[in-house]
């Protein structure tokens, strides 16, 4: 958690997220490993027992043919925060999630929901938290293609054995909540791919869920689609204010979504932070060629840039900067300074002149 | 050897070990004909040790038939005691919920045939055993199939005991069923619960593992038992498939109902094409033929509707409607209605065949004896018994000489050599190889040859595994004495599937072109397809009577559809993309086909030849009812004689055989998509 370590003194881009007062995480993670290959478990605790560090250790694994997809995660998640893991396609975050969810077994490591060490949970007992806990939205959908928009949303109350009539009524509530009123009677295949992931949210909200698994749920959208259901989401957290492990391959909805980020790369964590961490202060060259082409002015604060201290300089001009103010907004301030400026032909004739605010006004993107 | 490919060092042992047998016939005599002292009585063990065995489970089996007794009757009962308007709008309302308009006028016209043809209580009698053995099938099948899905471990043994259930011949487990069961109906349900069964359980564990995996994860965060996960979600999800099943499976039913009734017992239809085979009276075996036609074509077409995507919904209250009819007009003329067996519309029909079918056959007895005998004496027989046996003065005009055989191999040596010298060793000495069989005859091969080379065939098509199973497996045939029968069958189907290769693949390569072809071949195939097995035997029985010859065109009849299929489907299906570069590259029509089409198609067109082969195999058995040597023949005959041992060990064989080419094909077909990354 050496990000951790690194943490900025400068507040995070959104708002902190009310976060209740009761001491245990909602998700902690601790040492997780996730090997497969033939007897991983016994060849997990062997290498683990000789090799003290994780790297060591993933490296014996694999020079045995085993795969350590997971390796050493550790993390927290705090109630209703919506913590963001981010890396390209084999880094091993689909795994991760499926970890925490206990669609696999962890082969190492603890993993508590609320407190309680699911990896040593019974059959039984997952079947409940899944009932009254857990709520999962797939980067397909996963859709029941035998039943209508209302049954799979109804689904996971008809297997509690809830009275039809009671869950049509739950199901249409949350159906109304993400916009797909009228459509209860279509099946799976009528709808449009941004439809059916309306019915995947759905579906895992309705039997009131306290945490939520999102395994890419917007990647197989078009861009359009994307963005509004990425809007629609954060209106909908902000109702219901579950604790969130969002999974996702796109640095921009990361930082978009995300109160904090853990990125990981070939099954380790490599950096843990708010977004303006992950923009600002990469821990190495791989995080920084994710923020690459983020455009910073966006997601960091004027305060991350600023010198702070006794006696500094500064000169007569106040544009009214704060310091919690994004950088493009900071740089329209400054650029108000400014008077309009001459712009030339290539022959050196004035063909027009331009107002500096507006250079800066015109490279800011509105925000949603 | 390092500049030899697989193929060419594998060649060139088997023409080594041909060569040597050849030289060495005269001082070894062993080498040509398996001494008999060398074989094992091994057709006797297994009678003995299937006697004991099937001595063991007899009372539960006679049990077990005793029980099925009561749902047979029952099913028999209602079916035959039904007024027959009353049935045939059932058949018609239901199709009419499946189908719509076409289906239930389908059903209809179909059931109209039937009643006026005057097999309908037989015909009720084949839908009584259907209507019990295929529940059975179902059930069982989809258990297996469940089962297998939920415990990975078992999935392996499974899918190889359904591989074997599916390559033993029919009429191979009607033996141990006779001796377990006694005579009587419950024998062929039986059977064709076992023959139905596969079908389904492979549709359903290959649904349940096609699911989408998202939808298996989807069920289990919903908090869904495992039960609540299968019933609910996963079976429901694979229902597509698993339609597919349930629509092999009745087929599969239909079919082995109607080859059980060779062991007749029961007055089904089936039944009766034999007993009017027999009397000659083809005009009456073809009518009950197209009864079963009829019924074959509703079922396959009724359920196949199942496996659709989106079903069109066809108002129910039509079916009511359909059904109120029936039942009006069983009540209302239920004295005047006469008993269903009565109607014999067509007998006049069937003598007028019968009469034309005499009249065509003496008219034109010139013609087809010289077709018949030209393929028997210039094709078949050479390749049974070589071209030093068959070229006699009688058939050929000349006798085969010395001489010739140099010079037989001279030409194949001379081919082989312009092949080798190209640069294709390995076609140059299976010419060459070719030359020695045609010489020799496939049903008096050497032994060690046949041992070698098969093993060397093996080796390119599947590596030293597949070589070693091949060698092991046809020793077992060689050591248990049915290696002379083995080769018989090998001969015959090996010529039907030579003859549907070629012919199946011009019709594909033609249908592949032009789409007006495929426009009249198509329904042709789906026909072939549809019709049971034992119906091909009818039409060649009717014009070239019992022998050889009938039997290898039913076969081709029968084995050609896969061949045609796949190989317009390979060439249909290449990618787009390819077309679009080749036509951009300005390639012609012929040049598109040969250069990006063929090749692309290759594995499906193995795939065909695999198949072909398949069916070739299965067909093999049921022609011996209509006179074929070999193991077909045995099988057919331990039926006769209750014969455990021999029917079983023939059966064996025959699926030995199979298995061995299936393997073999299936090798060369999975080289051919690797080789074209797919």
């Amino acid at each position: 958690m050496r990000a951790n370590g690194a943490r900025l003194s400068t507040p995070p881009l959104s708002e902190p997220r009310p976060v209740s007062g009761s001491e245990t995480p909602a998700i902690t993670c601790q040492n997780v490993w996730q090997v497969f290959g033939n007897d991983a478990d016994s060849a997990l605790k062997e290498v683990l027992a000789n090799h003290p560090s994780p790297d060591d250790a993933a490296g014996e694994l694999r020079s045995k043919g085993l795969i350590p997809a997971v390796q050493n995660a550790s993390f927290q998640v705090q109630e209703g925060e919506l913590f963001v893991i981010m890396g390209l396609s084999g880094s091993g975050k689909s795994t991760l999630i499926r970890c925490i969810s206990h669609l696999l077994h962890a082969t190492g490591g603890e993993i508590r929901i609320d407190g309680e060490n699911i990896v040593e949970a019974s059959a039984k007992r997952l079947i409940e938290l899944r009932r009254k806990k857990l709520g999962m939205v797939f980067q397909h959908f996963g859709l029941f293609p035998h039943m209508t928009v209302a049954e799979n949303v109804a689904y996971p109350l008809r297997v509690q054995g809830v009275k039809k009539k009671q869950r049509q009524a739950k199901a249409e509530e949350v159906i109304n909540l993400v916009g797909l009123r009228g459509r209860e009677n279509h099946y799976p295949r009528e709808l449009s791919g941004g439809q059916r992931q309306r019915v995947g949210i759905a579906r895992s909200l309705v039997a009131d869920c306290s945490v939520w698994f999102l395994d890419e749920p917007f990647s197989a959208l078009d861009p359009l689609i994307r963005r509004q259901l990425q809007d629609e989401f954060l209106e909908i957290q902000a109702k219901l204010k579950t604790t969130i492990v969002f999974i996702t391959h796109d640095i921009n909805e990361a930082l978009k979504l995300a109160d904090r980020i853990a990125i990981m790369r070939d099954g380790r964590i490599v950096q843990i932070g708010t977004p303006a961490d992950i923009v600002l202060r990469p821990v190495d060259d791989y995080v920084r060629e994710f923020s690459k082409d983020v455009a910073k002015g966006r997601h960091a604060r004027v305060a991350s840039v600023m010198e702070t201290g006794a006696g500094l300089a500064y000169g007569a001009d106040d544009p009214g900067l704060r310091q919690d103010m994004t950088l493009d907004a900071a740089l329209a301030r400054c650029m108000e300074l400014y008077e309009p400026v001459p712009v030339r032909s290539p022959e050196g004739n004035v063909v027009g002149v331009v107002n500096p605010a507006d250079l800066a006004a015109a490279l800011q993107v509105e925000q949603g | 050897m390092a500049f030899l490919t697989k193929g060419s060092v594998a060649a060139l042992i088997a023409a080594a070990a041909g060569a040597l047998c050849l030289l060495l016939e005269s001082s070894l005599p062993w080498l040509v004909k398996f001494p008999a002292a060398w074989v094992l009585p091994a057709t006797d063990w297994a009678g003995a040790a299937m006697e004991w065995l099937l001595a063991l489970i007899k009372p539960t089996a006679r049990g077990f038939s005793a029980l099925m007794f009561y749902p047979m009757e029952a099913a028999n009962y209602v079916l035959s005691n039904t007024p027959w308007p009353l049935v045939i709008c059932a058949t018609a309302a239901l199709a009419w919920i499946l189908g719509g308009v076409r289906m239930a006028l389908m059903a209809l016209v179909g059931l109209g045939f039937v009643l006026a043809s005057g097999y309908w209580p037989e015909s009720m009698n084949t839908l009584a055993l259907v209507a019990v053995s295929v529940p059975l099938a179902l059930i069982i099948g989809g258990g297996i199939g469940i089962l297998a899905n939920e415990y990975p471990r078992v999935r392996k043994p499974v899918q190889a005991l359904l591989d074997i259930m599916q390559t033993v011949p029919t009429f191979a487990y009607l033996t141990p069923l006779l001796v377990l069961f006694g005579f009587g109906p419950v024998v062929g349900l039986i059977a064709s619960a076992i023959y139905a069964a596969p079908p389904m359980a492979r549709n359903v564990l290959l649904g349940l593992e096609r699911v989408e995996p998202e939808i298996k994860e989807a069920a289990i965060m919903a908090g869904g038992t495992r039960l609540q996960q299968l019933f609910q979600c996963e079976i429901p999800s694979a229902g597509q498939q698993i339609m597919v099943g349930v629509n092999q499976c009745l087929m599969a039913a239909l079919s082995m109902v109607i080859i059980a009734a060779v062991i007749g017992g029961f007055d089904d239809i089936g039944w009766e094409v034999l007993l009017t085979m027999r009397k000659a009276q083809f005009g009456q075996s073809l009518l009950a033929g197209l009864v079963i036609v009829i019924f074959a074509i509703l079922i396959d077409r009724m359920s196949g509707t199942l496996t659709q995507d989106r079903r069109e919904k066809h108002d129910p209250r039509i079916a009511w409607g359909i059904l109120a009819v029936g039942a009006a007009a069983s009540a209302v003329f239920w004295g005047h209605i006469q008993q269903p067996g009565a109607y014999a519309l067509f007998n006049p029909v069937a003598d007028s065949v019968d009469r034309g079918l005499s009249a065509f056959t003496t008219a034109n007895a010139d013609v087809l004896t010289a077709f018949k005998n030209n393929v028997l004496f210039y094709v078949l027989l050479p390749l049974r018994i070589g071209l030093d046996q068959a070229v006699l003065p009688f058939t050929w005009g000349f006798s085969w000489t010395p001489m010739m055989s140099l010079g037989l191999f001279a030409t194949g040596a001379a081919a082989g050599a312009v092949f080798a010298l190209r640069g294709q060793l390995a076609l140059g000495v299976m010419l060459l190889i070719a030359a020695g069989m045609l010489e020799t005859g496939i049903s008096q091969l050497p032994w060690p040859f046949v041992l070698i080379g098969a093993g060397a065939l093996a080796w390119v098509a599947g590596g030293r595994g597949l070589a070693i199973m091949t060698v092991a497996l046809l020793a077992t045939i060689l050591v248990s004495g049915l290696w002379e029968r083995a080769l018989l069958s090998l001969y015959l189907s090996g010529a039907a599937v030579f003859a549907c290769t070629v012919m199946g693949g011009a019709i594909g390569l033609v249908s592949a072109v032009s789409p007006a072809v495929w426009r009249v071949v198509h329904p042709i195939c789906d026909m072939l397809q549809t019709i049971p097995l034992f119906v091909f035997l009818i039409p060649v029985l009717m014009v070239f009577q019992i022998g050889e010859f009938s039997a290898f065109l039913a076969i081709i009849a029968y084995a050609i559809v896969p061949m045609i299929r796949y190989t317009r489907h390979g060439l249909v299906s290449t990618p787009e993309e390819m077309i679009e570069a080749a036509t951009a590259s300005g390639a012609t029509k012929w040049q598109m086909l040969k250069d990006i089409r063929a090749p692309y198609a290759a594995p499906s067109i193995l795939l065909g030849l695999n198949q072909t082969i398949l069916y070739a195999f299965a067909m093999l058995v049921i022609a011996a009812l209509i006179g074929t040597t070999g193991l077909g023949q045995s099988i057919y005959l331990a039926l006769g004689q209750a014969d455990v041992g021999l029917g079983i060990s023939a059966g064996a064989a025959m699926a030995i055989l199979a298995l061995i080419a299936d393997r073999m094909v299936q090798g060369f077909a999975e080289e051919r998509r690797k080789a074209l990354g797919l």
